[in-house]
């Protein structure tokens, strides 16, 4: 891991995987450095070519041959772990690896909770128990699957994988991009972390509450008028035939979702530990001093930071220096647009929908804490 | 890279969740990473991951092969998971590199073979069993500012209590830092204390003593540190203990002031199992 991102960076390792480019060689021989390079490409293209090229049917041997390769990369990595550990000592590196395996470990029970929810509501809830609860009316649906945001307790990695499998039960976008908002903003543990984070400003949970309430409310209806449906690729997965047995839909409903959101995790917590770790902190705490751009400069730190929301609060409040209103736009911003988020969603939704909708998100997240922050703060 | 196929897919899940149990069922390395209260959704998910994986090796792995043998050539039948089969049969040279692409457009996914991104949940895997990334040390608390949140109002009207007996008393920085800046009683004044935390090097032969606070996870570490003087700075990120009193330095309940120590004795400590305050 760490020799990745001492000898090639993190810029190899997220390249081959998003845009996948022809080599067919796996990724561990690939990513484990020069322990894994030299076997690597030999026996990888190999396997990789039957599977390219069309026409060739050997399907046993191209099984055989990454199932193969991955037990003989984990072997090779296991054989040169001395010598990889040997050149990771740099402290700056270390520093990164840590915090990119502290946020995928931090994240990933929210991920397996957000699946399996996911998975579940595919599996076993028929499309007819959400078109009964919500309203038929978009305009109306979206509110209501704003306020039911209140109820999912977790942090912004498990609503991603609800939300998508909310749409593939025929809820409408809208009403789900509402939802995958304001879940994360606003169940009762991030409002409990809020109160105990700021414990001389109960309003700052209010005011946290209607304003990331009111971002997915806006978002929702923004999309009602604006949205295009060829922006948003709802997962087709579940289009597909169904198994006969609802728990082995849900089984492999719940690997397949778990494994793509799981390799997007990945990139985002790359993209957030390299963040992390060279983002030099005068250049935040130069911006505090103007009240504009220091709203601003949350904000963005917001979604570079990629800070769980449970956690958002502490740091928030640990800004100081920086005005409440600037304050409650990170923690308006943080939970609806940030790195590991944008990665999560371009890869449920497709890529085309995470820019323009966290582009969007972020503009109405800064001027809704502008407002609510001008009110009660 | 080659989508993940299904076999290896179980694999992977049941690496991630051993993965998982093997930091959270340790006593101290998940203290590495997260908090303590997340433990138990730790175990909950590497056990859920293992198990998925687990049953993914044998309905897809094991029991296909069965299939597979006794079925070959009948490509007409319907399996119990027969989907999943003949997806395999009748696609699997076409799809090898046909649906590349992790995200972006609008293709169907093939059950029989993972999302290409899915690869990289090997990255952490390979982090946690073969690295094991250690606690966040001076590089981190170089990097941070000092932070000592101004206590509630209250607290600083009714005045902090008296510090409890106690030669030295042990202190935490953060209880330290908190009298030290906002104290104006200067209850700390005179009073012997040790501290506890690991070494960072500041300016004019002054060194400090710093531990890192963790509100969720390792990634939103904030440093709290105090600076100590009279004694020379033992090699940095060497864990130590502190024994001086409190050195006022900056006028007390103004943000100007900052926690020092003019320190007695500094003893070479093992890590605490713990690493953050």
């Amino acid at each position: 891991m760490k020799a990745m991102s001492e000898q090639t960076a993190p810029a190899h390792g997220i390249p081959p995987a998003a845009s996948a480019p022809p080599d067919a060689g796996p990724a561990v021989p690939d990513q484990g450095g020069p322990a894994g390079a030299a076997p690597g490409p030999g026996p990888g293209t190999t396997a990789g070519k039957p599977g390219g090229g069309p026409g060739q049917a050997a399907p046993p041997r191209l099984r055989l041959g990454q199932l193969e390769l991955f037990v003989l990369g984990l072997l090779l990595l296991l054989v040169g772990q001395s010598w990889i550990a040997d050149r990771l000592d740099a402290r700056a590196v270390q520093t990164w690896s840590t915090v990119f395996v502290a946020i995928a470990v931090q994240a990933l029970p929210f991920l397996v909770l957000g699946t399996v929810i996911s998975a579940a509501i595919t599996a076993f809830v028929p499309p007819s128990v959400f078109t009964k609860v919500l309203p038929r009316n978009q305009a109306l649906a979206v509110p209501v699957a704003g306020a039911a945001g209140a109820v999912l307790p977790g942090c912004e990695c498990a609503s991603v994988p609800v939300a998508g499998g909310l749409m593939a039960r025929g809820v409408a976008p809208a009403a789900a991009l509402a939802f995958l908002l304001s879940a994360p903003a606003i169940n009762p543990i991030v409002m409990t972390a809020t109160a105990v984070a700021f414990p001389n400003q109960p309003e700052m949970v209010f005011a946290r509450f209607g304003a990331s309430l009111a971002t997915a409310v806006i978002m929702g209806w923004l999309w009602v008028r604006f949205g295009k449906a060829e922006w948003l690729r709802i997962p087709k997965r579940f289009s597909e035939p169904s198994s006969g047995s609802r728990w082995e839909d849900f089984r492999v409903g719940m690997q397949h979702d778990f494994l793509h959101a799981g390799g997007f995790l990945v990139v985002g917590a790359i993209t957030a530990a390299t963040l992390n770790v060279t983002v030099p902190k005068d250049v935040i705490d130069a911006v505090s001093d103007n009240w504009w751009i220091g709203v601003l400069a949350l904000a963005f730190l917001a979604v570079i930071l990629a800070v769980c929301s449970e956690a958002d609060a502490f740091v928030a409040a640990s800004l100081t220096g920086f005005s409440p209103t600037a304050k409650l736009a990170f923690m308006v911003v943080g939970p609806m647009v940030d790195v590991k988020l944008i990665a999560l969603q371009s890869g449920t939704f497709g890529r085309a929908f995470a820019v323009r909708f966290s582009t969007a998100t972020f503009a109405v997240a800064v001027l809704t804490s502008l407002a609510v922050g001008w009110w009660l703060l | 890279m080659a989508p993940v196929k299904r076999d290896v897919q179980s694999i992977v899940l049941v690496l991630i969740g051993a993965a998982l149990l093997r930091i959270s069922l340790d006593d101290a390395m998940y203290l590495r990473y997260v908090k303590e209260g997340l433990r138990p959704a730790l175990i909950a998910s590497g056990a859920i991951l293992l198990a998925l994986g687990a049953v993914g090796v044998v309905r897809d792995g094991i029991l296909r092969k069965h299939e597979r043998a006794a079925h070959a050539g009948a490509d007409g039948h319907v399996h119990a998971d027969g989907h999943a089969h003949h997806h395999e049969h009748e696609h699997g040279g076409e799809h090898g590199n046909g649906d590349a692409h992790g995200s972006g457009d609008a293709h169907g996914h093939d059950h029989s073979k993972g999302p290409h991104v899915a690869w990289l949940l090997c990255l952490p895997v390979i982090a946690l069993f073969l690295i094991a990334p250690p606690a966040l040390g001076s590089y981190t608390a170089e990097r941070s500012d000092n932070t000592i949140a101004k206590p509630a109002a209250k607290t600083v009207d009714a005045g902090f209590p008296a510090l409890p007996p106690g030669d030295p008393y042990d202190m935490t920085l953060g209880d330290f830092g908190v009298r030290a800046v906002w104290d104006t009683a200067e209850t700390l004044k005179g009073r012997n204390v040790r501290l506890m935390g690991f070494v960072t090097p500041g300016k004019d032969g002054s060194w400090f003593v710093n531990r890192l606070v963790i509100s969720c996870c390792a990634a939103d570490a904030v440093a709290r540190k105090v600076e100590v003087r009279g004694v020379p700075a033992p090699p940095t990120d060497a864990w130590v203990q502190v024994t001086g009193t409190w050195f006022k330095n900056g006028e007390t309940g103004s943000e100007n002031a900052t926690p020092a120590l003019t320190a007695a004795l500094v003893e070479r400590i093992a890590p605490p199992k713990e690493p953050y305050e």
